[in-house]
């Protein structure tokens, strides 16, 4: 944990990790979109990709979901934390070579066989834990390399006023590192209701110590480093999350409330949730606050996309903590409600929180084309599919729940459900066009446009944006540094 | 920074990563082990002392139900929830699912609960369904899962017959564990103190609406219908294996053994339709429909009405009845009854009842055919060998003078 006595070296983002990681990322969004996409379409014409087999909906909802978590997120987070952790710590990553370790074993290892095996059909039947146990050995063993590739910075720097986003990265990669095996593993060898108790942890730490804290990273990093003023509190900051690591993985038995789990760790979830729910009231207010003088709509595009993911944020925790009551629960669970809920906090909070990351990484790099018009397209195409769907499923879980709650018969609730599958599949649309979109302005578009959109010159140091950030975080130690 | 500053610091800085492992060590405590400590023991003090296992083919179908995803549609657990209980039944209890490797309660029903499907339509249903779900269920968004089929749902490979093993194993637990294992059950449960608990106990296991009962029971339903209603009804509900024109020649109808019932070829009292949408018959894919109110019942019963033929049959002559009479009480009685009631001495006996001439008229063609050809999938044999076609003519028309029902538009 000791500093270092001699001068930071001058960071060093690996550009050639960061372009491979965030390519992947994309990749694989598209993919999983289209999954989504064929899927969704499913509900609407079920007779599409009858007699395939790997086209069934239920092994193409596997890789949807997983390919989105570790795909898409997983790569994102990557890419973003090459771009993040030099410029957060003064120091290199770990290792280049580890770090194309690192990509094989996540993408050759992990994804693309993971997707391969849950379509012949080869899976686990359980909630973001869909990929085969020999997938998750992969997958844990990339984890293990993230750590090492990216903690090791930190150490080196000595962990005195860390900035929050530093937090989070450790947080999220640290206890994903836990969670993830909890999750994967365990249901599998604990039966029935007992299991379910350990899969209701996990489904709520995938979202809570692995999605959110990095996005989170993101959001926090690119805020002060895209408009060059400091977060607005680092006391809320640090507040909102040691909250956050409490209660997140308290949360988990919300998702079987009125089962047969004992009761009191239902309501020890639903009292977590509510908490959770006042505590990112806090965390987005310091985020708001932080944004002032960008506008709800900030001109850099990178920016822009992490303000809108903040807001989203906003939207899907209080949601969260409002669907967690017991008397809301009761009458939405199990509905169309929920997977509303979760594409907003998966394509609202998390993605767009990505992707502003990568555009904001993209930008700063001079041997990148941009094509900042693509990316506008993506911008709005994007907020366009992503608030169509999520008004759409959150109706259609209000119709659903009506019509169970009226004693219909069942299919009542399915045909009512119809139009809104209709709906839903439409808004899948603008999502997969935004995506092109998003593909096209990062590989199209002149060597260096990032710089130009935001105004600098070829010569702009990658961390000056952030540099003054952490200068206001440790002050003590500039001033020392002076001295 | 001076040292004792910065020890103090790293002093902060460890406890605060303590603290966060600390954290998420709570977490798994509080909301997974003891959760898991708590189930464990209550699953031993509740559980019947002899539980079944899955077989083996039942476990290969519970691995077709995880790899297409079927948990994710359909849920596998009845919340302690009044809406839940009057739709599926008892709340589902833990020893019940202490086989389940991993466990498939799912979060998403798009399709019903299936905690206590076991039982509930027969396996020609289920190959005919998982083949083409909206043949028999129309306006299903399930997927066609014909690839567990060689062609044609009469042709299932193991696969499918595994998977449809499984379904019909759900529930089952519970079912046959009887009475006294749930007084076992609510005893060790010490239900008074806990209210949530006490649910579990306070309803019947099973309340699926389409569980096909025993004859009786069924709402008085008014005698006026909606003739519209009843065709939406109609169609949405029955079309699928009766036809569009209630020939029995549904999309769905093709491999169900026994067919199902030819409804424009048949004179029924309304009590005979109202009491077959309640019950359903049991040991046929004729699921019940106790999920409709009286109003939609009665509407159905109007609808089948209005898909009756009307047939200008040939009257009998008084001695090719008592020809009838003689076969019937002859060959018939055992099962039909000696009133045509479907109430033999040997009915009991039988998978599925024996048709009751009292509530059902057959047309003349219909009855011939039955008589000489047998009823596929029922135990109403082919008569060839033992009535002549005369015989087999007269005991046609006597079933029919048994109807006990008036006749729209024709003599009795």
């Amino acid at each position: 944990m000791a500093r270092s006595d001699g001068p930071a070296p001058q960071p060093v983002v690996d550009g050639a990790l960061v372009q491979a990681h965030a390519l992947a990322a994309f990749a694989a969004l598209l993919v999983s979109a289209v999954l989504g996409l064929v899927a969704a379409e499913q509900l609407v014409h079920p007779d599409v990709g009858a007699g395939v087999a790997w086209l069934g909906w239920g092994r193409l909802r596997y890789g949807h979901t997983q390919g989105i978590m570790l795909g898409w997120l997983g790569n994102a987070f990557f890419a973003f934390l090459y771009h993040g952790v030099p410029l957060l710590t003064g120091r290199r990553v770990t290792s280049a070579r580890l770090g194309w370790w690192l990509f094989a074993v996540w993408n050759l290892a992990g994804l693309l066989p993971g997707w391969a095996l849950v379509l012949a059909g080869i899976s686990q039947p359980l909630e973001w834990a869909e990929f085969p146990l020999v997938i998750d050995v992969f997958l844990v063993a990339g984890l293990l390399l993230a750590a090492v590739q990216f903690l090791p910075p930190f150490f080196r720097r000595g962990l005195e006023h860390l900035y929050v986003s530093s937090w989070y990265v450790i947080g999220g990669l640290v206890f994903t590192l836990l969670a993830y095996p909890m999750g994967n593993v365990v249901p599998e060898f604990v039966p029935g209701a007992q299991g379910a108790a350990f899969s209701g942890l996990w489904i709520h730490d995938a979202v809570g110590l692995f999605v959110t804290p990095l996005a989170l990273a993101i959001i926090y990093f690119v805020i002060p480093a895209a408009s060059g003023r400091p977060v607005f509190s680092h006391f809320l900051s640090m507040l909102g999350f040691w909250l956050l690591f409490f209660l997140y993985p308290l949360n988990g038995t919300h998702h079987y409330v009125y089962s047969a789990i004992p009761m009191a760790a239902q309501l020890g979830a639903i009292a977590a949730s509510t908490l959770l729910g006042v505590d990112v009231i806090l965390v987005v207010t310091n985020l708001l606050l932080s944004l002032r003088g960008s506008g709800w709509l900030p001109r850099d595009v990178g920016l822009r996309f992490v303000a809108t993911s903040t807001v989203f944020y906003l939207i899907v925790s209080l949601q969260g903590a409002t669907q967690a009551q017991m008397a809301v629960n009761q009458a939405v669970h199990f509905s169309d409600w929920v997977i509303g809920h979760s594409h907003l906090a998966m394509l609202g909070f998390a993605t767009f929180a990505a992707i502003g990351g990568l555009v904001h990484a993209w930008q700063r790099m001079p041997g990148a084309r941009y094509n900042a018009r693509a990316l506008e397209w993506g911008y709005w195409l994007l907020v366009l599919g992503v608030v169509l769907m999520v008004a759409d499923l959150t109706a259609a879980g209000l119709v659903e729940a009506r019509a169970w709650l009226s004693g219909a018969p069942w299919m009542e609730s399915v045909r009512a459900a119809r139009p809104y599958w209709i709906v839903r599949t439409i808004s899948a649309l603008p999502i997969v066009g935004g995506l092109v979109a998003l593909l096209v302005g990062l590989t199209t578009g002149p060597r260096g446009g990032g710089l130009h959109a935001i105004g600098a010159g070829r010569d702009l140091a990658p961390g000056s944006g952030i540099a003054p950030v952490i200068a206001s975080a440790t002050a003590r130690e500039a001033a020392e540094a002076v001295s | 920074m001076t040292d004792r500053s910065g020890r103090a610091l790293r002093m902060a800085y460890l406890v605060a990563s303590v603290a966060g492992v600390v954290f998420f060590a709570l977490s798994v405590l509080l909301l997974g082990v003891w959760p898991a400590r708590v189930l464990e023991e209550q699953g031993r003090a509740m559980a019947p002392e002899h539980m079944l296992q899955l077989t083996a083919s039942e476990q290969r179908g519970r691995a077709i139900y995880g790899r297409e995803g079927c948990a994710y549609c359909h849920t596998q657990q009845v919340r302690y929830l009044h809406a839940d209980m009057v739709r599926f039944g008892a709340p589902t209890l833990a020893w019940e699912t202490r086989f389940d490797f991993p466990h498939l309660w799912g979060t998403r029903r798009i399709g019903p609960d299936l905690s206590r499907q076991g039982g509930v339509h027969p396996e020609d249903w289920h190959f005919a369904h998982l083949f083409a779900p909206r043949a028999i269920v129309p306006g299903s968004v399930m997927p066609s899962y014909r690839t567990l089929f060689d062609g044609s749902p009469d042709r299932p490979t193991q696969d499918a017959r595994d998977l449809v093993a499984y379904l019909d194993s759900l529930g089952r637990a519970r079912a046959i564990a009887g009475p006294e294992a749930e007084t076992r059950a609510r005893d060790a449960c010490d239900c008074p103190g806990d209210e949530m608990a006490a649910m579990a106990f306070s309803m019947p296991v099973d309340a699926s609406p389409a569980r096909p009962r025993r004859r009786g029971g069924a709402p008085e339903v008014p005698a006026a219908s909606d003739a519209a209603r009843g065709r939406t009804l109609f169609a949405a509900s029955c079309a699928g294996c009766h036809g569009d024109q209630g020939a029995g020649d549904g999309p769905g109808a093709a491999t169900l053994r026994p067919r199902p019932a030819n409804l424009a070829q048949h004179t029924y009292t309304r009590a005979r339709v109202v009491d077959a949408l309640w019950n359903g018959v049991p040991g046929t894919s004729m699921q019940a429909w106790r999920d409709h109110g009286p109003d939609d019942l009665a509407a159905l019963a109007g609808a089948v009405a209005a898909l009756e033929a009307r047939l200008a049959e040939p009257a009998p002559t008084p001695d090719l009845l008592a020809l009838g009479e003689r076969v019937f009480t002859a060959h018939c009685v055992q099962c039909h009854g000696t009133t045509g009631d479907g109430r033999g001495a040997a009915a009991p006996e039988l998978r599925i009842a024996p048709a009751d001439f009292r509530s059902q008229r057959p047309s003349l063609a219909l009855a011939v055919s039955a008589i000489t050809n047998g009823v596929e999938g029922t135990q109403m044999a082919p008569w060839t060998g033992r009535l002549t076609g005369e015989e087999r003519l007269a005991a046609a028309h006597y079933v029919r003078s048994l109807f006990g029902g008036t006749v729209p538009g024709g003599p009795r």
